[in-house]
C-alpha cells in the first residue's frame, strides 16, 4: 500500500514538471519589448507632468501681464489727463 | 522503505519548486494582454503630449504678445512726458533731495524752524520746479509729490505758530508781583524764570531797563526755547552792569 502511494507521488511530480515545461512563454526579445514599452510610458508621463507645470506657469504669467497691462492703460489715461491740466 | 520515503520527499520538493516557478513566470497570453494595454496607454499619452505641446506653444506666443503690449504701453507713457532714462534718474534724485530737506526741517523746534524760515521757502521753490516738469504726472511720482507738498504745508503751519507770538499784559507789582523774572516763571508763559532775557530781548523797543516794566505794557512772548547767543550775551551784560553799579555804590 505504502509503495503504491510513493509511486503515485513520484508520478505526479513528473507530470507537473513536464506540464510546466510544455506551457507557452514569451521569448526574451518579447519580454524586452514589453519592458521598453513600460519605460516609454513612464517617460511620457514625466514629460506630460513637466508640460502641465510649464502650462500653469505660462497661464499665471499671462494673467499677471493682463493685470499690468490694464493698470498701464489706466495710468496712461491718467497721465494724459494730468498733462492737460499742466 | 527508507529509500522510498526519501524519494517521496524529493518528489514533493520538486513539485513545490516547479509549481512556484510556473506561478511566477508570465505566460504568452499575459504578455500579449500587457502589450495591448501598455500600447494603448502609450498612444493616449503621446496624443495628450502633442496636444499639451500645442497649448504651451500657443500660450508662449500669447505671453510674448502681452509682454510686447506692456512694453509699448510703458514706452507710450514715457513718450507722453518726454522722459529719457537719464532725465528720469535726475528727477528721482531731485525728489530724494527734497525729501531729505523736508525731513531735516521737520525735526526742528518751531523756534529753530523760524530761524531757518528761508530754507522752507527754498524747498517750496524746489518742489514748484519739480511740479512744472511733465514727469511729475507719472503715477509713481505724482502721489509722492503731493505728499511732499502736504509736509511743506505742515512746516508752514509750524512757522505761522512760531510767528504768532503770545502777548502778556503787565500787571501791578502790588497785586501781581510782575517783573520779567516772575513773568517768565509763570506756568502759562515759560515755567522757567531763567528765560526772562528772552522776553526782554524781544521787547527792547519798550524795555530799556529790564528792572523796570510798567503796568499795562503789552509784552511779546516768543515761543519757549533755550536762550539764543544774543540773549545770553544781553543777560551777561546786564549782570556786569549791576555788579559795576554795586561797586560804585
Amino acid at each position: 500500500m505504502k509503495k503504491s502511494i510513493g509511486g503515485l507521488v513520484v508520478a505526479g511530480a513528473m507530470v507537473a514538471v513536464l506540464a510546466s515545461g510544455c506551457s507557452s512563454k514569451p521569448s526574451a526579445d518579447e519580454l524586452k519589448q514589453l519592458d521598453d514599452l513600460k519605460a516609454e510610458v513612464s517617460s511620457l508621463e514625466r514629460e506630460i507632468s513637466a508640460k502641465e507645470s510649464e502650462k500653469a506657469a505660462l497661464m499665471k504669467a499671462i494673467a499677471d501681464k493682463n493685470a499690468q497691462l490694464s493698470q498701464c492703460e489706466k495710468d496712461k489715461a491718467l497721465v494724459q489727463e494730468r498733462l492737460k491740466g499742466m | 522503505m527508507k529509500i522510498l520515503n526519501r524519494l517521496t520527499l524529493v518528489a514533493a520538493l520538486v513539485l513545490f519548486i516547479c509549481a512556484s516557478a510556473a506561478a511566477q513566470e508570465m505566460t504568452k497570453e499575459e504578455w500579449q494582454k500587457q502589450m495591448t494595454e501598455f500600447t494603448a496607454k502609450r498612444n493616449d499619452l503621446r496624443n495628450k503630449l502633442t496636444a499639451l505641446q500645442a497649448e504651451v506653444d500657443r500660450l508662449k506666443k500669447e505671453d510674448a504678445d502681452k509682454a510686447a503690449a506692456l512694453k509699448k504701453c510703458n514706452d507710450d507713457i514715457m513718450a507722453l512726458v518726454g522722459a529719457t532714462p537719464e532725465a528720469e534718474r535726475a528727477f528721482a534724485a531731485k525728489l530724494d533731495q527734497i525729501d531729505a530737506k523736508i525731513n531735516e526741517l521737520s525735526r526742528l523746534s518751531n523756534q529753530d524752524l523760524w530761524a531757518r524760515k528761508g530754507e522752507v521757502d527754498d524747498v517750496q521753490k524746489m518742489l514748484d520746479e519739480v511740479e512744472q516738469n511733465k514727469m511729475s504726472a507719472l503715477p509713481k511720482y505724482y502721489n509722492r509729490i503731493k505728499e511732499q507738498q502736504n509736509r511743506i504745508d505742515a512746516l508752514k503751519k509750524s512757522l505761522e505758530a512760531a510767528q504768532i507770538a503770545m502777548t502778556y499784559t503787565v500787571g501791578t507789582w502790588a497785586k501781581d508781583r510782575d517783573c520779567l523774572w516772575n513773568i517768565a516763571k509763570k506756568p502759562k508763559i515759560y515755567d522757567n524764570a531763567f528765560l526772562w532775557p528772552k522776553i526782554w530781548q524781544n521787547n527792547r523797543e519798550q524795555i530799556k531797563n529790564p528792572d523796570i516794566i510798567k503796568p499795562g505794557q503789552k509784552l511779546k512772548i516768543p515761543p519757549k526755547a533755550d536762550l539764543t547767543k544774543e540773549e545770553k550775551a544781553a543777560h551777561r551784560s546786564y549782570w556786569q552792569r549791576k555788579q559795576a553799579a554795586a561797586v560804585q555804590q
